[in-house]
């Protein structure tokens, strides 16, 4: 196996009840190779999510450390995790998380609109949209650009919120169960689009899910149970 | 009032402050990411959220309005009323009451050598009765309290405007100031009926004018009649209904301009506006040693009458501004629903909508700029002063003459004497001060004195001779915004001229700036500048809230979309502020809307008045009242410059709310739930 792109260093979250403590993940250690598909498996609750959040540098872990590309990501400062997400990391949230207000090309230029200075997007803005018109076509939604998130259908959300996940190219991708509200046939249809982009383009993919079947298309499997990875599995 | 905004020695380095203040704000701006202000805007203006905004920047721009306005014109009847007593006084005044100041001319110099005055000159005031019969059979004479005034008229033309306020003056250049606006009138192609109606009445207000000159004295009846024959042939034509040639109205310009020239050489010298002249009725008294010529205040020698005023209003000129005004606002309604139904834009009839609006728009648009502005006639009643007395005719004055000992001339009997004058009525005076105007009578300093008693008594019988006597001695300085400094400086000669000549004897003097003097009124107006700041200020308080609750809601609303920008990469900061930009531009609009309609209202004040009172027929300004020919307004640079960034500010901070929530909202927990 080549060397990992993202390793997830005794894990634990936990969420304060008032004055309870509530655990969440138990040091979780994982370790992501290089263009490999890892998926996690675990039932509703388990702490999927959470775990994916906290290795896309979303949250800060109560205890443990993630590195990315041999980096201890909470070391470095809140800048820096930032820049990360906007240029490295992909993300594909459970569900959808397109902005409103925008069209499906406007969200999928956002992460472009985060890095560039308004003194500069009149030169950029044209090589940008011309990347996400090709990325919105290759999943098909060239016709839907400049419809809204509410003017579309949930395989076509599911679509442009991957298609922003991917326009700037990201050495890695999250996906929280993108699936997840999508019927079998559009969700088949979202998996083989994600085994694309692992095989052809060689991109990193971290899937989170608790459907057995749509698992099956990973590299990898990790079971999580109650916020601990079932070794052996 | 540009000048002296021009004058104003921060000026350079104001504007160089606000520029590189404003570039910085603008590098700022173009430096932060573009996805701020695309999504700001969206936020204020996409769909039906727009409403927000605009709502909330209403209350914003009517305080701004209000403040503009309400100042400007509070401060302007602070300012014009300043100016008027400032010109009909002087800047500072050494007061030495009924009592009498010896040696006056001696310490005037003093004064004069004092640092930063210009100018100094002695004054008698004592009070009179004046009683005067009026031109007109049938009336009976009347009789008034007043306040005598004894100047060295040259001296006196240094200290305010009084040269400005006199009766003579101001009709001269009033002569001056419509000579061209009706030679312009009368050039304009040949128009409507009311266009004719203004000519005739432009012309026949300056045959008026030309003809109390010539009552005045400042032209005789061989000088005025050929020069404004032309205009009268004009007249005729007009009256006719004809359009009078251009040779006619060349003719007129020609007679008109030789009159207008001849007139500013006739002006009346400063040193002799107390002088009778002769060839005048009142040269009978000719041949008399001392002037014996009088001004009085309009207010003394005239009565108060209504009396309907031709006003030459700019037709069309309100309705331009309001059809603008409406077409702004249209344009404004149309980009909002053409934003709002973006999804429709599709469909035939939304099509067709859409291009009907815009032409309504462009049509209201052209309309107001096509809409001529014709001046035409209207009347409205006013209450003048109308002078009951002509030049030339006689008043009578009484005074009672006080000593130097305090003690007044008593007549056998115990009566006191009472001196009577009869003084000729040379020129009439208005400043607009109601004090000044309706209580004061200017006459010969020499002639003033021996009437206040104040003259060099020659020592008789027993009693020890006294030197004459000054009430006043009215200084002017250099740097009005020093004269407090003044004041001291001439307290101390004072000092040093009573220790230097013990003969000037035990006396209390008074040295007051002008602006002590009137302190009454202008902190009257002061102090309802200061209430109405506080009131229109609890209004911004609400406007800070609504602003402040608004911007959190928004973010409140928004918490997802900050979730997605946060795990997008956008920084804590940036998220925030999003939101402060989002309060600073409601802020920005309502500033803009209530600076630019107080502004427009304010160039357009009078026409707007004039507009409302014949059109509505409600007297918003009643002359009599305030005794102001014009609503006053003075409007300063710098407190527009104030409310504006006060109202930015205000709505930048208030939007902290917003902007605080969203900065600190974790991306876990605005993500988390569906
Ligand atoms: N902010 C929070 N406060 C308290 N408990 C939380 C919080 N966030 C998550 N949890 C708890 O943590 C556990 C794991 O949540 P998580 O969302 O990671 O589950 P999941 O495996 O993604 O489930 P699903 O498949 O339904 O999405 C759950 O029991 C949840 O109640
Ligand atoms: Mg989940």
């Amino acid at each position: 196996m080549s060397k990992p792109i993202l390793e997830g260093r005794g894990l634990s979250k936990d969420y304060w009840m008032g004055p309870s403590r509530l655990r969440v993940l138990h040091g979780v250690s994982l370790s992501v190779a290089q263009g490999e598909f890892l998926c996690v498996l675990g039932p509703s609750g388990s702490g999927k999510s959470t775990l994916l959040h906290l290795l896309g540098l979303l949250d800060r872990p109560t205890e443990g450390g993630v590195v990315f590309e041999g980096e201890d990501a909470f070391a470095k400062p809140k800048r820096w995790r930032d820049r990360m997400r906007n240029e490295a990391i992909g993300f594909v949230f459970q569900f959808y998380y397109l902005m409103p207000d925008l069209s499906v090309l406007e969200n999928t230029l956002l992460p472009a609109m985060i890095c560039t200075p308004a003194l500069a997007w009149p030169v950029a803005r044209r090589r940008h949209r011309r990347r996400a018109l090709q990325v919105l076509g290759d999943l098909g939604l060239a016709e839907r650009v400049h419809h809204l998130p509410q003017e579309l259908s949930g395989g076509e959300r599911q679509r442009a919120a991957l298609a922003r996940a991917l326009v700037h190219k990201p050495r890695l991708l999250f996906a929280d169960e993108p699936t997840g509200n999508l019927d079998t046939a559009t969700g088949a249809e979202i998996m083989r689009v994600l085994a694309r982009l692992n095989k052809r383009d060689g991109l990193t993919v971290v899937m989170v899910t608790h459907d057995e079947r749509v698992a099956e298309q990973a590299d990898r499997l990790l079971r999580l149970r109650d916020g601990r990875l079932l070794h052996g599995a | 009032m540009p000048n002296e905004w021009l004058a104003w020695p921060w000026l350079i380095p104001a504007i160089a402050a606000g520029g590189l203040a404003a570039l910085a704000l603008l590098a700022a701006v173009l430096r932060t990411p573009i996805y701020k202000h695309i999504i700001c805007l969206k936020y204020l203006f996409c769909g039906w959220k727009a409403v927000v905004p605009m709502v909330t920047a209403l209350p914003a721009a009517i305080g701004v309005f209000l403040l503009i306005l309400v100042f400007a014109i509070m401060n302007g009847f602070a300012y014009d009323t300043r100016e008027m007593t400032r010109g009909t006084l002087a800047d500072i005044i050494v007061d030495a009451h009924m009592e009498g100041l010896p040696y006056y001319d001696e310490f005037a110099r003093r004064i004069e050598n004092v640092e930063g005055v210009q100018a100094a000159t002695p004054i008698i005031q004592t009070y009179a009765v004046i009683r005067v019969k009026p031109r007109y059979t049938g009336i009976r004479p009347i009789v008034r309290p007043c306040v005598v005034l004894g100047i060295r008229p040259a001296e006196k033309a240094k200290m305010g405007r009084f040269q400005e306020y006199l009766g003579r003056e101001r009709l001269v250049k009033r002569i001056q100031d419509q000579t061209d606006a009706v030679l312009e009138a009368l050039r304009a192609s040949p128009g409507p009926a009311s266009t004719r109606e203004v000519q005739t009445y432009l012309i026949l207000d300056i045959l008026e004018d030309i003809d109390k000159a010539r009552e005045a004295g400042l032209c005789s009846f061989e000088e005025c009649a050929p020069a404004v024959q032309p205009a009268v042939k004009c007249l005729e034509l007009l009256r006719k209904g004809a359009s009078p040639p251009g040779d006619a109205i060349r003719e007129a310009a020609r007679g008109l301009h030789s009159l207008r020239d001849s007139l500013k050489q006739r002006r009346v010298a400063p040193e002799e506006v107390l002088t009778v002249q002769a060839g005048r009725r009142g040269d009978r008294r000719q041949g008399a040693k001392e002037p014996s010529g009088c001004i009085g205040g309009i207010g003394v020698i005239g009565t108060p009458m209504p009396h309907a005023v031709s006003e030459i209003v700019q037709a069309g000129a309100g309705w331009r501004v309001l059809l603008t005004f409406v077409a702004a606002l249209a344009l404004v309604v149309f980009l909002f629903v053409w934003q709002a139904g973006r999804r429709h834009r599709g469909r035939r009839l939304w099509r067709l909508a859409t291009w009907a609006w815009a032409g309504a728009v462009l049509a209201l648009a052209l309309e107001a700029t096509f809409i001529p502005v014709v001046p035409s006639r209207t009347e409205r009643q006013e209450v003048i002063d109308f002078p009951l007395v002509d030049y030339g005719g006689d008043l009578v004055v009484s005074t009672i003459p006080v000593r130097a000992s305090g003690a007044l001339d008593v007549e056998a009997g115990g009566i006191p004497k009472v001196s009577s004058r009869v003084l000729t009525l040379v020129d009439t005076f208005k400043s607009g001060y109601w004090e000044a105007d309706s209580t004061n009578v200017y006459v010969d300093f020499a002639t003033a004195q021996q009437m206040a008693g104040m003259d060099a008594q020659p020592s008789s019988d027993g009693r020890a001779a006294a030197p004459a006597r000054a009430s006043q001695i009215q200084v002017k300085v250099k740097d009005p915004a020093r004269a407090a400094e003044t004041v001291r400086g001439i307290e101390e000669a004072w000092q040093t001229f009573v220790r230097e000549r013990p003969e000037v004897g035990p006396l209390h003097l008074t040295v007051n700036t002008w602006e002590t003097q009137q302190r009454m009124i202008l902190t009257v107006v002061e102090v309802e500048k200061y209430i109405t700041a506080l009131m229109l200020g609890a209004m911004f308080v609400g406007f800070g809230v609504l602003i402040g609750l608004i911007s959190y809601v928004m973010a409140y609303i928004k918490s997802r979309d900050v979730g997605i920008l946060k795990a997008l990469g956008a920084h804590d900061a940036g998220v925030g502020s999003l939101f402060l930009g989002y309060g600073f531009i409601i802020g920005a609009i309502g500033t803009a809307l209530g600076l630019s309609s107080a502004l427009l209202m304010l160039h357009y004040l009078d026409a707007i008045e004039l507009w409302v009172n014949s059109t509505l027929h409600i007297n918003v300004f009643p002359r009599e009242m305030y005794y102001f020919d014009h609503i006053p307004q003075h409007l300063s640079a710098e407190w527009c410059v104030v409310v504006a960034l006060g109202v930015l500010a205000l709505s930048t901070l208030a939007s902290m709310a917003g902007g605080l929530l969203a900065a600190l909202k974790q991306p876990v927990e605005a993500l988390r739930y569906e």
